[in-house]
């Protein structure tokens, strides 16, 4: 595929010769693909496999979110009671704590997306059970990098406490809830029974 | 020969995607819209003459290539169809945006669309993009994308005649424009 | 007596068969002719998978399983294969499998894997491979791959060919070679190290891992790289030159053509660098929190 037309110096001698194909100046496919998951399966005799595609198409819906975490959300500071990070999770079988990952008070001064919000609430609640069915070594890995998050998310928030109007922490603290609900969902996914087996 | 089997071949594969896709496979429908997404942008890029206008359409294009699989035909061409799709969304989305302007009452002739000079493709494609609506829509599916005359006119839902008018309107504005004979 | 030692015998033989039968490997081979650009799906919970492409339209599947694995199913109807390892839903029973898999090198791969390693050559059709725990080595030849990995490692080997490049991993690191076309990755505390031949769109994101990019951009590319605590260094030459823009809260910024950072705000803290290298053509967007960033527009 080319690139769109407007830089184009070749010469021709006929309009066959323009290029028929022209690449899109974005993806477009995580938008269509997002909206798919949203139509019914009308066609006669149309049936959906059993395969990871429902697991998929959950993390779809998740992934549109983010994008509204990401555009439309509102962010401002609160000062309810309650600092970010103070509270301990639960041990975990290796003796890493597992960060806690209860809706704070600050989290959801954040995120004003209801949908967003019992999303998060939902992988959460099943988080110690999912982590459990994963192989050991792969169990300890996620809970460091979700402990990462979580100091990343402290640490972006203190920062924003001493500038609360600056756009740059304002823009990697989304990105920090972005990656976490990635996280959530890629362990949630990964867990699944049917995965594979 | 060798062309005929290879485009056995590839309607084919085209087949076997189009029957996964219709099955709720979103993978097969990904494969198709990786294969087309350039062709259809194209003529909606054209059509539209807005790039966030032309991403619009070609969304909608394989969104409603999605609703409708269940209609195509696998021996028929999956471009083809697309494009009557992506013509129909782009009409729909530029009557919102503007009025229609009237059409042309001259008869058109034939013409292969060859320049007496050659000419640099952007160029051209700014030429094209400054016709008016019906002149461009006409002469996009006509003179790019190779469909014949009945074909245009049944995808911009206009008869025959106003569509060869409309080329004939196109040629004599790309001449002026451009400052070279089209014939 | 004598029948009581006969009984201990035979007990003792029946014992030494089932632990023979415990730790006996089989082997499982099957081929089975297919479309030369269909789809073939694989899965497998603990081992290793294989994947090599080839011109034939056959798939070609060799396994080697441990004791505890079920079977292995192998089906193909209308331009769909599938490749299943089945083992007990008891945990702690199932074994390994090492399925080494020859598929037609235009098919489509999606591959899934628990506790099993991931590994394709020579497939030129495009590359779906997905593990938890294990690592993802895959050969690039085109067409579009994406990789994705819980804990494991991703590494992805090129030849500059263009292509639609998306790698994940929440803790593993990623590792590209001879990458080109529209590239995106993104990992947790994993490091990123990517070299693209020629690049058209980059994004690149990790909470506090580091980044090393290096590339060619094409004219008009765009580069988006950010990082909560982790260092960036960027390499990004292009012909038709960029605009940048480097924002950092409390992390150094520096660069090779001896531009010097500005404070962002006289209130607050925070830096930034922006300037135009060449004709200005693409756009590099650099972001990080507290990391150090360097950027350079030479290789």
């Amino acid at each position: 595929m080319t690139s769109p037309p407007d830089n184009d110096a070749r010469k021709v001698t006929s309009l066959r010769e323009l290029p028929q194909s022209l690449e899109p100046p974005h993806d477009l496919w995580p938008r269509i693909e997002a909206q798919l998951t949203d139509i019914p399966d009308a066609a006669a005799g149309r049936a959906t496999p059993a395969r990871a595609g429902a697991m998929r198409a959950r993390w779809l819906a998740v992934a549109a979110m983010l994008a509204c975490v990401a555009t439309g959300v509102w962010i401002g500071r609160s000062f309810l009671p309650g600092a970010p990070g103070s509270t301990a999770g639960p041990v975990s079988a290796n003796n890493q704590v597992v960060p806690d990952l209860r809706t704070t008070a600050f989290d959801a001064a954040y995120v004003s997306d209801p949908r967003y919000a019992q999303q998060r609430a939902a992988l959460v609640r099943t988080l110690q059970a999912k982590l459990a069915a994963l192989p050991p070594p792969a169990r300890a890995k996620v809970e460091a990098s979700l402990a990462t998050i979580e100091k990343a998310k402290a640490d972006l928030e203190q920062a924003l406490g001493r500038d609360p109007s600056n756009a740059l922490l304002q823009e990697l603290l989304v990105n920090t809830y972005q990656d976490e609900m990635r996280v959530l969902s890629d362990v949630h996914e990964a867990s699944d029974p049917g995965r594979g087996i | 020969m060798a062309d005929a089997q290879a485009e056995d071949t590839r309607i084919d594969w085209e087949g076997t995607l189009v029957q996964r896709a219709r099955a709720g496979d979103k993978r097969a429908f990904e494969r198709l819209y990786r294969e087309y997404a350039g062709r259809v942008y194209g003529l909606c890029l054209r059509m539209t003459r807005d790039p966030q206008m032309a991403e619009d359409c070609t969304q909608d294009t394989f969104i409603n290539a999605w609703r409708a699989l269940g209609k195509f035909e696998t021996r028929s061409s999956l471009a083809t169809w697309l494009h009557r799709i992506a013509v129909n969304v782009s009409l729909a989305k530029r009557r919102k945006s503007g009025p229609v302007e009237p059409l042309p009452e001259e008869e058109g002739a034939a013409t292969k669309w060859t320049l007496e000079t050659p000419i640099e493709v952007h160029e051209i494609e700014s030429a094209i993009g400054a016709l008016p609506d019906g002149a461009r829509d006409a002469l996009v599916l006509h003179a790019l994308y190779g469909y014949s005359h009945g074909e245009a006119a049944q995808m911009l839902g206009i008869a025959e005649g106003t569509c060869k008018a409309q080329l004939h309107r196109a040629r004599n504005l790309l001449r002026e424009r451009l400052g070279v004979e089209v014939s | 007596m004598r029948i009581a030692m006969r009984l201990s015998g035979a007990l003792l033989l029946l014992l030494a068969g089932a632990a023979a039968s415990a730790s006996a490997e089989q082997t499982f081979d099957r081929e089975v002719a297919v479309q030369p650009r269909g789809a073939v799906d694989i899965s497998n919970v603990s081992g290793r998978i294989e994947v090599s492409g080839w011109e034939r339209a056959e798939v070609s599947v060799h396994a080697e399983l441990e004791a505890g694995v079920e079977r292995v199913d192998v089906s193909s109807e209308g331009g769909h294969t599938s490749i299943k390892v089945l083992v007990p839903h008891a945990p702690g029973h199932g074994g390994e499998v090492r399925l080494q898999v020859k598929i037609p090198q235009e098919s489509e791969l999606n591959v899934s894997g628990v506790s099993a390693d991931i590994t394709t050559t020579g497939v030129l059709g495009v590359q779906r491979l997905n593990a938890v725990s294990g690592n993802v080595t895959a050969e690039l030849a085109g067409a579009d791959v994406e990789l994705k990995t819980v804990s494991g490692n991703l590494h992805l080997k090129g030849r500059g060919q263009a292509a639609r490049l998306r790698l994940s991993t929440v803790s593993g690191d990623v590792r590209v070679e001879h990458g080109a076309g529209d590239f995106e990755a993104s990992t947790v505390n994993g490091t990123l190290i990517v070299s693209l031949d020629s690049a058209r769109s980059v994004r690149v994101h990790t909470t506090s891992g580091d980044v090393r990019f290096e590339g060619r951009l094409t004219h008009g590319a765009t580069v988006e790289a950010s990082t909560v605590s982790g260092e960036l260094n960027v390499h990004a030459s292009a012909d038709g030159g960029y605009a940048y823009e480097v924002s950092s809260f409390s992390g150094a910024i520096s660069d090779c053509f001896n531009a010097s950072p500005e404070r962002a705000s006289q209130y607050g803290p925070g830096s930034r660098l922006e300037g135009t290298r060449g004709q200005g053509a693409g756009h590099v967007r650099l972001k990080t929190m507290s990391g150090a960033v360097q950027l350079c527009d030479r290789l």
